[in-house]
């Protein structure tokens, strides 16, 4: 490899010196290393970002069990007819080979953060100068009472994509004449604040074809939710009288929730669902936490680059971080990836780096053509990432403007996936 | 100072700078364009695929600067581009222009 002096380097011998010192795979002439750990919104991005900015001057390892992948989002509106399951699939090939990322399809086991050494399944090793942890969430099972693993496949989570939506989406087709759909969210924080109230919205208008005497329920544990007024609003429009949204002082709290009896109670009354979906508390996903770097149930990062406050070497993205003021989506993971990729390559090979932006936006869809949205764009602060400015859709808009919200939300799916996956 | 040569100096000055009446692309850096330009590809297909979003690859640079002073005025009306191009100021547009415009187009 040719070591390029770049305008950091140059910037003083006091620097560079430093640099060498901090970088001595640079110094001797190897590629420096980075892995990442998760092929989301998050992984796959900083993945791609990194090694093709660097143009091969930084050896990067994608480490993702899954060979297909599917996305989080947008499983909502393969629920609800709106989408086929293979087209919210997607494979790492554009990565490898476009990109020259190695990927390795392994679980992580463990990270030794001292010897800079991830621990894959197999028993095989993943060296790294810089690690990108961007595992997504894992399920706190035993935040639901009555919690038994046939919740598993009699109420699916479906909160991380894959064969749990396709067994949900099963059950709700397979619901009795004028039977009872449960929905219960997960408490705050959690992956996708809009999203069980979407997945209602799609289940609503599943049942409305096929079984249009049905009721759905849902037992919120949070007194407010995201979107509220536009999905409510929708919900009297498009499907009146189906939809109960009951908040906790109502039902004053989910004491047992039995998996074989299909039946939830509360304060209020026991509920018996005919087909239902429990979505669990969250905490990041289980390799954060073997790494060391939570405090608690999330990873604090430094706002100004993604990097954990626990260990400099490691940047952690998405759903994990506790990246407030953003929402925890697969386009705030897409663009907090940006920002870390451009730092990494600052850090191991003196390339500029620039300030820190983030953006996210949420579109949610309520029924065919009736698309809403949330968004806001960040800088980074010093305790956190600020909100720069913001905006939500109106519930006042004509039928033209939310077909084009839904449209819209399609180009971005295409757009997302695109600069993902290759 | 030769004077034929004083004459020739200043008189591409003022050529350049007419041919940038409106400076919409003054200060443009192409490599910060494209550090900038991970915002925006989030949501157009970098690989110039239109499903609900306009492709913005190979967008004459003058016109991608005038789109985005018009959603920062108001003239034109998107509430996710206007809260984008309202924190971008003039040379980070300039900057996205030139960069997007070198990007080979769909046609």
């Amino acid at each position: 490899m040719v070591t390029k002096f770049t305008r950091r380097q140059f910037t003083g011998g006091i620097l560079a010196g430093t640099t060498a010192l901090a970088m001595p795979s640079l110094a001797f002439g190897a590629r420096p290393r980075v892995a990442v750990i998760g092929g989301g919104a998050g992984g796959a991005t900083a993945a791609k970002y990194i090694a093709k900015d660097s143009k091969g001057a930084i050896d990067v390892t994608l480490i993702e069990a899954s060979k297909r992948y599917y996305t989080c989002f947008y499983s909502n509106l393969y629920l609800g007819g709106f989408r086929s399951y293979a087209s919210i699939g997607h494979n790492y090939y554009g990565l490898s080979v476009n990109r020259g990322v190695n990927v390795v399809h392994e679980w992580a086991n463990s990270v030794d953060t001292a010897a800079k050494v991830v621990n894959l399944g197999h028993g095989g090793q993943v060296k790294y100068d810089r690690l990108v942890l961007s595992p997504g969430i894992s399920l706190k099972y035993d935040s639901l009472p009555g919690y038994s693993p046939e919740m598993h496949s009699r109420m699916p989570h479906a909160w991380t994509s894959g064969t749990q939506v396709q067994l949900l989406r099963s059950k709700v087709l397979n619901m009795k004449k004028g039977g009872t759909f449960v929905m219960v969210p997960p408490p705050n924080p959690y992956r996708c604040p809009p999203g069980p109230y979407e997945r209602v919205s799609m289940i609503a208008h599943l049942l409305k074809e096929r079984n249009p005497t049905a009721k759905i329920i849902i037992l919120d544990p949070k007194p407010k939710f995201s979107k509220q007024g536009l999905f409510m609003a929708g919900w009297e429009k498009h499907y009146p009288g189906m939809i109960d949204w009951i908040d906790p002082d109502t039902h004053g709290g989910i004491k047992s929730i039995n998996a074989t009896s299909m039946e939830i109670e509360t304060d209020l009354d026991t509920f018996k669902a005919d087909a239902a979906s429990v979505v669990p508390a969250q905490h990041a996903g289980s390799i954060a936490m073997a790494a060391g770097v939570t405090d608690g149930d999330w990873c604090p990062i430094n706002p100004a680059n993604m990097t954990a406050k626990a260990d400099p070497n490691i940047y952690v993205l998405g759903d994990a971080s506790v990246a407030s003021s953003m929402p925890k989506s697969g386009f705030s993971a897409n663009s907090q990836a940006k920002v870390a990729a451009n730092h990494i390559r600052g850090e191991l090979t003196g390339s500029r780096v620039y300030e820190a932006r983030y953006a996210n936006t949420c579109w949610s869809l309520v029924a065919t053509d009736d698309g809403i949205k949330v968004g806001a764009n960040y800088s980074a602060g010093p305790e956190k990432i600020d909100v720069v400015s913001k905006f939500v859709s109106q519930g006042d808009e004509s039928a033209d403007v939310r077909k084009a919200t839904y449209q819209e939300s399609i180009g971005w799916y295409e757009g997302i996936t695109t600069d993902m996956f290759s | 100072m030769k004077p034929l040569w004083t004459v020739f100096f200043f008189a591409t000055i003022f050529c350049l700078s007419n041919a940038r009446a409106d400076n919409l692309l003054d200060g443009a850096d192409s490599g910060y364009g494209e550090y900038l330009s991970g915002e925006c590809v989030t949501c157009h297909s970098k690989d110039g695929v239109d499903k609900g979003i306009p492709v913005i690859n190979g967008l004459d640079a003058e016109v991608f600067a005038s789109i985005m002073h018009a959603y920062k005025t108001g003239d034109m009306d998107h509430p996710v581009m206007m809260m984008v191009a309202n924190r971008l100021d003039e040379e980070q547009i300039a900057s996205l222009a030139v960069y997007f415009a070198a990007l080979p187009g769909t046609n």
